[in-house]
């Protein structure tokens, strides 16, 4: 973990209702979860300056921003946070070009860099009306970038709606993460997300920091279970290797390095960044020790079961695929786990079918 | 309709624009302040903004001629410094501006008040200061209900008679607008003028609403846009 990049001790209060939140984020980005009503939004915009009634600290980086304790309450234009909220909030009189310029007009290149970032360069004439979910998700991150923040708040992009792979924050999420260099906190509902993009994660609940730590290592904090329920999924970030039209199949490789076969997208140009989502129920386990000869599952990976935890009903597994080309989380059943006598240390071989690999 | 008719005519739309412009940023104001104030007193600025609207608008003028008679503390340190008020143009122009301005208030504080106020505080997480924001955010989204309240505004200033003719008396050519010329034509038995000056009031009345009614369905046709 590098230094904290933000220090935050925060006290919200409204009527019947108190939260209070003391930890310390590190670079990069950090993963709220925690059930409806927790108050993750009211921390963010507490975070933001956008709230009243709020006590304590808030340090983001070498600026503090709230200190009541000096009678430090820097205003919401001072403390250079960028916040997406849930529903974007994008500027209805505005086209996408003069949402993103808002906040930077001075800074033509800060602007570029942002509208480069989150590719909506075909965007900039439309107005914000003519956009889909995942297009105002875009621009108001590259609104808030534009404004070259000390940190990042994102509010659960599009919690509830299941959108395709295609239309979804989180690719876009792991560029900004790996282009410009700032915390950033992610509220999300998605464990998969928060595992695919997050290097830390906080949960609330309970008007409070129920845990905080690796996003691998909370897989059986409460909330997080809770949140499982609606289903785990890998997602992977990969490149376009090659296409076998013949076989049918597009072969990508994970920036992890791990090669998988998918279903043919021969719309996808070799080298093409795209993002694959399987489902933690969709990842079959073999327990022979002999590579499995003869199923049709075309990605078969070794792996050794560094986790096994039960998630409600099921049990989650963390297979590492060795040599850093990264893990896989697959679900089984209890029935499983003692049929196949699986067991952390052990070995076991991987599959996943071309078909329930979706691309994004 | 001779010069004196037409002089009357501009006379009462130049007094009713001086009174339109004259409220428009206090109205303005006072709209975005009870459209997001939540704290306690608000009632009773509510209540006194919205007097104009439920008192008799003789009562208005009443009250005006008490503050800035002369015989009264106000009114006498103003004409110390040389500022009539009473009988003037000027009073015809704060006596309609005084009756005009809740009109304008309740307008522009509805459309306020559809302004989601959390595009607001995300233009401050921007880099947007107070002032900014209401300018580069509430008032563009805004725009037609404030509009929409000064064409209100100005109508009413139009037509307005009780407070003007108790604060400004009916002096023709130097006080008296359209709504006090047919008063005093009908009083000294000129209905012919009276039925043209009405007339021309009508028209102009008209004109004004259906700008209003225009604005109002083009922010309805926008708001069902989004």
């Amino acid at each position: 973990m590098t230094a904290p990049a933000v220090e935050i001790d925060l006290t919200l209060s409204a009527p019947g209702f108190v939260l209070r939140v003391a930890t310390r984020i590190p670079n990069g980005v950090t993963a709220v979860m925690g059930p409806s009503g927790a108050g993750k939004t009211s921390l963010l915009e507490a975070m933001a300056g956008l709230r009243r009634g709020v006590r304590g600290r808030l340090v983001l980086g070498s600026q503090v921003a709230l200190d009541s304790a000096r009678g430090i309450n820097l205003a919401p234009e001072r403390r250079r946070v960028g916040y997406v909220p849930q529903d974007a909030g994008l500027f209805p009189h505005l086209s996408v070009l003069g949402n993103v310029r808002f906040g930077a007009r001075a800074d033509a290149a800060a602007v570029d860099a942002a509208i480069d970032t989150l590719e909506i360069r075909p965007l900039l004439a439309r107005s914000t009306l003519a956009l889909s979910g995942g297009e105002r998700q875009r621009v108001a991150l590259a609104r808030a970038l534009a404004t070259q923040p000390r940190l990042l708040l994102l509010d659960e992009p599009m919690a509830a709606l299941d959108p395709g792979l295609r239309d979804r924050v989180l690719p876009w999420l792991l560029r900004v993460r790996d282009e410009w260099a700032l915390p950033c906190l992610y509220v999300t509902h998605n464990v998969g997300e928060a595992l695919a993009v997050a290097s830390h994660m906080v949960v609330l609940d309970n008007g409070g920091l129920e845990a905080e730590g690796d996003p691998r290592s909370l897989l059986s904090a409460p909330v997080v279970v809770g949140e499982a329920q609606a289903g785990i999924e890998n997602i992977l970030s990969a490149r376009i290797v090659a296409h076998d039209a013949t076989g049918g199949t597009t072969r990508v490789r994970t920036d992890a390095g791990l090669d998988v076969s998918v279903t043919l997208a021969a719309d996808r140009p070799v080298g093409a960044p795209v993002t694959l989502a399987v489902r933690a129920e969709d990842v079959l386990v073999c327990g022979a020790p002999a590579f499995p000869e003869g199923i049709s599952a075309r990605n078969v990976y070794p792996s050794s079961i560094v986790m096994l935890e039960r998630t409600g009903p099921d049990v989650t597994l963390r297979g590492s695929l060795g040599e850093d080309r990264g893990e896989l989380l697959a679900r089984v059943t209890p029935a499983a786990v003692t049929a196949l006598s699986l067991a952390v240390g052990k070995t076991v071989w991987l599959a996943i079918k071309s078909h329930s690999i979706r691309l994004g | 309709m001779g010069l004196e008719e037409i002089r009357i005519v501009a006379f009462t739309v130049e007094m009713a624009l001086l009174a339109t412009a004259l409220v428009l940023v206090p109205g303005v104001a006072a709209a975005f302040f009870l459209a997001r104030y939540r704290g306690p007193g608000k009632g009773a600025l509510d209540t006194v903004l919205s007097l104009p609207l439920v008192l008799p608008p003789t009562v208005v003028g009443f009250l005006l001629l008490e503050l800035l008679g002369r015989n009264r503390p106000l009114g006498a340190w103003l004409a110390q410094h040389g500022i009539e008020i009473v009988f003037t143009w000027k009073a015809v122009v704060l006596a309609t501006a005084v009756m005009s301005f809740p009109l304008l208030v309740r307008s522009a504080r509805t459309a306020f008040e559809e302004v989601d106020p959390r595009l607001v505080g995300l233009a401050r997480t921007l880099g947007a200061g107070p002032f900014a924001a209401f300018f580069r955010v509430a008032l563009p989204l805004a725009w037609r209900g404030v509009l929409a309240g000064a064409v209100l505004a100005f109508s009413r200033a139009l037509g307005e008679f009780g407070a003007t003719i108790m604060i400004a008396g009916n002096i023709p050519g130097r006080t008296q607008t359209l709504a006090l010329a047919i008063f005093h034509d009908v009083q000294v038995g000129r209905d012919d003028r009276a039925v043209g000056l009405a007339a021309v009031t009508v028209g102009l009345a008209f004109a004004a609403l259906w700008t209003t009614e225009w604005i109002a369905v083009r922010r309805r046709l926008r708001r069902d846009e989004t």
